[in-house]
């Protein structure tokens, strides 16, 4: 401590030294630990002193001036107050250089979280902003290994470390418990009671609070240069405290993109959906048909489906599955194509036999989802110019003679799904040029208005009666048409299907 | 929709308020999911101040009837409004559910069944 004063001062100290061979001094000598620092002269004999004056900072004596060939008590006074000075500033300049030592700190921790928010800023993927962030922390910081567990509420926990596969799950989530409820920081190392068994030398935890209940743990494992001191924390607090902005960032970024991704899969459902519509109207003798489905979101529970067979009756459906959206439409695909296997039989069969079936194939899926669907089933014979049906809980179906009045033709069984057994008869209507018959979904009859009142069946009935003269696109059209300008500005709550089937001369 | 719950006789009764429908349809199915598990599993939804009922709820009611039923209970309504009522019947679901035109004739069909089964 006191070569280092000389050698800076070294001049204020031959100063003091001539002064004192000035005042008749034979030599001027500053010693430490016995040893002779420098002498003016040089070579001075340090057995022949005749004054000495210790040199003390605080409690320790770091050396002392001495004088050769003066004495007496107004030389000694002399030397004790420059012993004393040259002690005020050896204190002085370990002061500055501690803090001189401090503010390089300062200043390090700066450029080190700077380095990581460059090297941050560059990803807005989570997975590479972790990364980064203990890549860059190991680094700066000067660590064994470094790791981030971000616990999200409702789903899986995201943990990554540096390097990789040095912690394993079990390890991981004892941190967590350590860490518990501390706010600040939980610094351990392997002396501490808690710190045992944990096969680190030293372990320093930082909590870091997110938004929406998340929360996440930044650990810092194994100073490579000692013991975790205070700069290193202040460092470590600094640096939890800009991730947690970035892993809310990224943590965002990553929702936005599970949401654009599973709205590309709903368009996805969207359009195999359609597919599994028909869009070529058949051409039947004796029928002017037409079918169109509108969902109310994306995907829907309506559907509606035709089959011309060689030498078989014109067979077409329509259904309505409970509920809306995703399992409403995949149930909807299974629905048609184990009506479709029925009527592909190899034996020709009628529509009651067709909606039993369906139904018991479909009972046990449908009572697992607490789900069922209401099922049309019809068939059209030209040369019988009649009509055979079966209607599981479908509603509305409005049938239309020619001249006449519009009825509704109520299901006689439930919807599939509900019992075990279905109730569905053969059902036979007349259907000749001019009849009408339009089999829809309550998505229909069931729109409300800004008054809340719903369509309903009155003015379907004679909306119908009215439409008949149509073509069956027309009716169809007109109906979707009639329906809209009722609920404007309500949005609309159900899927709406229209298959309308008008009987033409053959 | 306003969902009130209580116990009278070892029946659940639910009284149901408003539109019924997909949105407001979730509450009522996990009220159901729990009032099955009670023993007996006897359930009385009381529709008097509904006023619209769509398949989604529907189908919670036939899920809880279901459930009701395999636990040797029953899940009944009453005091169905005229639009309700006419979903019933056009869905044939009056020939599924028990429907009483009151309240304490529904909890009184439970109650003389329970006796019949002692007597038994």
């Amino acid at each position: 401590m006191l070569t280092n004063i000389l050698a800076l001062q070294h001049p204020h100290f031959g100063a003091i030294a001539q002064a004192w061979l000035l005042s008749k001094a034979e030599a001027f000598i500053v010693m430490a630990n016995g040893e002779v620092l420098a002498s003016w002269p040089p070579y001075a004999d340090a057995n022949a002193i005749t004054l000495e004056s210790d040199i003390w900072v605080g409690h320790s004596k770091i050396g002392k001036l001495c004088v050769v060939g003066l004495q007496g008590e107004e030389a000694q006074a002399r030397l004790q107050t420059q012993a004393a000075l040259i002690a005020a500033i050896v204190q002085s300049t370990s002061v500055l250089r501690d803090v001189t030592t401090k503010l390089i700190d300062t200043q390090d921790q700066l450029v080190a979280i700077y380095d990581l928010t460059q090297a941050m800023r560059k990803e807005i993927d989570l997975d590479k902003v972790l990364k980064s962030l203990l890549f860059e922390t190991v680094r700066l910081v000067k660590l064994g290994a470094a790791f981030i567990i971000i616990q999200r509420s409702n789903e899986p926990w995201i943990t990554h470390q540096y390097p990789e596969e040095m912690l394993d799950t079990i390890t991981l989530k004892g941190m967590l418990d350590l860490v518990g409820e501390t706010e600040q920081y939980l610094l351990l190392s392997e002396e501490d009671e808690k710190g045992n068994g944990l096969a680190f030398r030293n372990l320093l935890l930082l909590p870091i609070s997110l938004h929406d209940e998340n929360q996440a743990t930044l650990g810092f494992v194994n100073k490579l240069d000692g013991d975790f001191l205070f700069p290193d924390i202040k460092l470590a607090q600094a640096i939890a405290d800009n991730v947690g902005a970035r892993i809310e960032n990224a943590l965002l970024h990553n929702n936005r993109l599970k949401q654009a991704k599973m709205q590309t899969e709903m368009e996805l459902a969207q359009q195999v959906q359609l597919n599994l519509l028909p869009h070529e109207m058949p051409v039947v003798p004796g029928v002017d048909f037409w079918a169109s489905s509108c969902p109310a979101s994306q995907v829907g529970g309506d559907f509606y489906d035709f089959l011309q067979l060689d030498n078989r009756p014109f067979t077409f459906t329509v259904g309505d599955i409970s509920g809306k959206g995703m399992p409403a439409a995949i149930l909807m695909a299974m629905t048609r194509t184990v009506i479709r296997s029925n009527i592909y039989d190899t034996t020709l069969h009628t529509p009651e036999y067709i909606v039993g079936r369906s139904n018991e194939h479909l009972y046990d899926d449908f009572t697992e989802v607490s789900m069922f669907a209401t099922l049309f089933v019809g068939q059209y014979q030209p040369t019988k110019k009649k009509l055979l049906y079966a209607n599981a809980g479908h509603s509305p179906v409005v049938y239309c003679p020619l001249g006449g009045t519009a009825r509704l033709l109520e299901a006689d069984g439930t919807a599939v799904g509900i019992l075990p057994t279905s109730f569905s008869e053969n059902q036979e209507i007349v259907f000749v040029p001019g009849d009408v018959l339009v089999v829809a979904t309550d998505g229909l009859s069931e729109a409300y208005n800004k008054e809340e009142e719903m369509f309903g069946y009155d003015r379907l009935l004679a909306l119908v009666e009215e439409l008949a003269a149509k073509s069956a696109k027309d009716i169809a059209a007109e109906l979707y048409r009639t329906v809209n300008e009722f609920s404007i500005g309500t949005p609309q709550f159900d899927d709406q299907t229209v298959m309308v089937l008008k009987g033409v001369p053959i | 929709m306003e969902i009130k719950t209580r116990r009278v006789d070892n029946v659940t009764i639910l009284e149901l308020n408003g539109r019924f429908d997909s949105h407001t349809m979730p509450p009522v199915r996990d009220i159901l999911q729990k009032a099955v598990l009670e023993k007996p599993a006897s359930i009385v939804v009381n529709l008097e101040s509904v006023n619209f009922i769509d398949s989604a709820a529907l189908s919670a009611l036939v899920s809880g009837m279901k459930q009701s039923r395999q636990a040797d209970g029953d899940l009944r309504l009453c005091n169905l409004q005229q639009p309700v009522r006419m979903i019933f019947e056009l869905t044939r679901l009056d020939r599924v559910f028990e429907i009483l035109s009151g309240e304490d004739a529904a909890i009184e069909a439970f109650n003389n069944q329970d006796s019949t089964i002692t007597d038994q």
